[in-house]
């Protein structure tokens, strides 16, 4: 039983970039279309949280910098008139500089403390959108916001979902040079023990702020992707719920891992949409809770995780005693 | 004097939001202290106190503030449950896990609260509504009296308890120093769970003072105050029940302030705003000593 998992994790990436490629021929679902590209813009957004999290530093509020990147890029093409395929990335660069404000504010502070003045942020930022910056955000009514790409050329839908998996694509190959670079190495240090990073010369100030600089930017283009998908932008979009999507799918994915939230946000997706062809409304959240719950408590690495546990479990059958807990990093 | 007068009432209802606060405030603080753990889920626990005991008044019509023991006692059981099915098995694996796994107690409980009782905001008459107490210049309601003295009385019980009997004791030495206590023959696991109870407790007190007080309530009214608890009780100092109470008068004075003089949006956002102000300059707290 000796199934290497490097080529494991090979075949199930080529497999699932054929089909991610391969999608809009084998269906023209407008509806399996559209979910789609909303569940890519899901993987960037979670792909942003967990760089952050790598960086060990838990976010209870990145719907404020999607929603910052959401605004700052429909604003901009607003009133410049410049293609929304170039504002995704100054919006997106917003969201990093605002980011880099509030990472400042509790670089210093216990690892909880963020997850408090993050999930505060997401309020504020809500209550300035609402009332002083209402004349140019439309306040709670929202405002238009302009198509990545126009309605009016035909098979627009198309152009946009290759568009954003070209994207997608793009953010998770510079998510792992950064986790495979001294960036990346940098994090894990600062994560696994501040003082001995600091003490081989790391300074964790200074990388956390690169961490939430990069993760803000590609929380940013998430928001910025979303708004310009549906054409149009509310506040809602600072909700609590987009703060606790991503945490959910990265955990039941693996915590801090590059497939994580792809494989997390991918399975979530499926029983999320399964779970609404039966009808629950309240339950379906029940049973995300109940998932999320019982993926920290029994496998705290996730699915990715649950090859090696399988395995480990295959050999150990029948011999009680050599089952050995795998450690949590 | 019309100022005054206005003045004076924000001041009474900053008291009373600042009761609930205090109360959640000091379950966490009670809960943090022992366990070390972070639950963000807390305010779900207030919410459950509030509609056990707005279904148990609507259904028998006893006395609400009756129904305030049995909706502690009730809270006690929930959180004993809760503590020792979700928060041991992954005790002592960090901080960041606490909040992950509070974050799916929330979806669990509000979303089942709503699958129970509906998700639309409801409201219940207190048998003392309309009835007001002339206080200087303004008629305060009878009920925001009563509130702050059970309040009072609540904190008073829980300094006792904690000061005078055995387990109380035992769990400020289990707060003090985990392995000390069980080298002194505690048992933790006991203390926690029984401290868990207590601080659910305490915040099915405040769910069930924010429903006689005539307020609307819903599944989904728990998050924000407890975050805010936990904004409390870092201005105030960790592990400081006075620093909670303090803090917990200024966050509700300062948010009535902010939503009669910016505008209702305001109401949350400033309890934040606060927050990372104090973090800035202070991380400590105001009343804090060296944090954890």
């Amino acid at each position: 039983m000796n199934f290497g998992r490097d080529k494991l994790i090979k075949y199930g990436l080529v497999a699932t970039l054929a089909i991610a490629a391969a999608f809009p021929f084998l269906s023209d679902s407008m509806f399996l279309l559209n979910l789609l590209v909303l569940m890519l813009i899901s993987i960037i957004f979670a792909s942003a949280w967990n760089l952050l999290a790598f960086s060990g530093q838990g976010s209870l509020g990145h719907a404020a910098f999607l929603g910052i990147g959401a605004y700052a890029s429909t604003l901009i093409a607003i009133q410049s008139g410049i293609s929304p395929f170039i504002t995704i990335f100054l919006g997106a660069t917003v969201a990093a500089f605002i980011g880099v404000l509030i990472g400042l504010t509790c670089v210093r502070l216990k690892e909880w403390f963020l997850a408090m003045v993050t999930f505060g942020f997401a309020i504020i930022v809500q209550a300035l959108t609402v009332s002083v910056l209402a004349p140019m955000t439309g306040g709670w009514d929202g405002i238009a916001s302009p198509r990545l790409v126009s309605p009016s050329i035909p098979g627009y839908q198309l152009i946009e979902y290759y568009a954003i998996l070209v994207i997608t694509i793009a953010s998770l190959i510079a998510i792992w040079y950064i986790m495979k670079s001294r960036l990346g190495l940098a994090f894990l240090a600062i994560r696994e023990n501040e003082l001995e990073a600091r003490a081989s010369g790391v300074d964790p100030v200074r990388y956390r702020l690169i961490a939430f600089a990069m993760s803000a930017y590609l929380a940013g283009v998430a928001g910025a992707l979303q708004i310009h998908h549906i054409g149009y932008i509310t506040p809602e979009l600072y909700g609590v719920d987009n703060s606790f999507w991503p945490i959910t799918f990265v955990i039941l994915g693996g915590l801090g891992t590059l497939a994580g939230p792809v494989i997390g946000t991918i399975v979530l997706t499926i029983i999320w949409e399964g779970l609404k062809a039966t009808g629950l409304t309240f339950g379906r959240y029940v049973i995300v809770g109940f998932i999320l719950i019982l993926t920290i408590i029994f496998l705290p690495k996730g699915l990715v995780n649950l090859p090696e546990r399988l395995q480990v479990w295959w050999r150990g059958r029948g011999r009680k005693e050599t089952f050995v807990e795998p450690q949590r990093e | 004097m019309d100022d005054i007068g206005i003045f004076l009432q924000i001041l009474f209802w900053g008291l009373y939001a600042g009761c609930i606060y205090i109360l959640l405030a000091t379950g966490l603080n009670l809960i943090f202290g022992v366990m070390k753990i972070v639950n963000f889920a807390h305010g779900e626990f207030l919410m459950i106190g509030a509609y056990i005991t707005a279904t148990i008044f609507l259904l028998t019509g006893i006395n609400p503030y009756v129904i305030l023991l049995l909706s502690m006692l009730a809270l006690i059981g929930i959180g004993a449950v809760v503590e020792r099915l979700c928060f041991r098995p992954i005790l002592g694996t960090g901080k960041l896990n606490e909040i992950f796994l509070s974050i799916g107690l929330i979806y669990v409980f509000q979303n089942g609260a709503a699958m129970v009782w509906g998700d639309a905001w409801q409201s219940v008459k207190s048998p003392y509504d309309g009835i007001t107490v002339p206080v200087g210049s303004l008629n305060v309601p009878i009920d925001y009296i009563i509130i702050i003295a059970f309040t009072a009385a609540i904190l008073i019980a829980l300094f006792i308890f904690l000061k005078k009997t055995r387990i109380g004791m035992e769990m400020r030495a289990t707060s003090q120093n985990r392995k000390g206590a069980m080298l002194i023959g505690i048992n933790v696991e006991r203390i926690d769970v029984i401290s868990f109870g207590i601080g659910c407790a305490l915040a099915a007190a405040a769910g069930t003072l924010w429903v006689v007080s005539g307020q609307v309530f819903n599944p989904y009214m728990g998050s924000i105050p407890a975050v805010k608890a936990f904004a409390i009780i870092i201005l105030g100092g960790l592990g400081s029940i006075p620093g909670a109470i303090i803090g917990g008068l200024l966050m509700g004075i300062a948010e009535n302030s902010a939503a009669f003089y910016l505008g209702g949006v305001w109401k949350d956002a400033v309890s934040f705003i606060i927050l990372i102000v104090v973090l800035v300059v202070r991380p400590t707290g105001l009343f804090g000593e060296k944090g954890e």
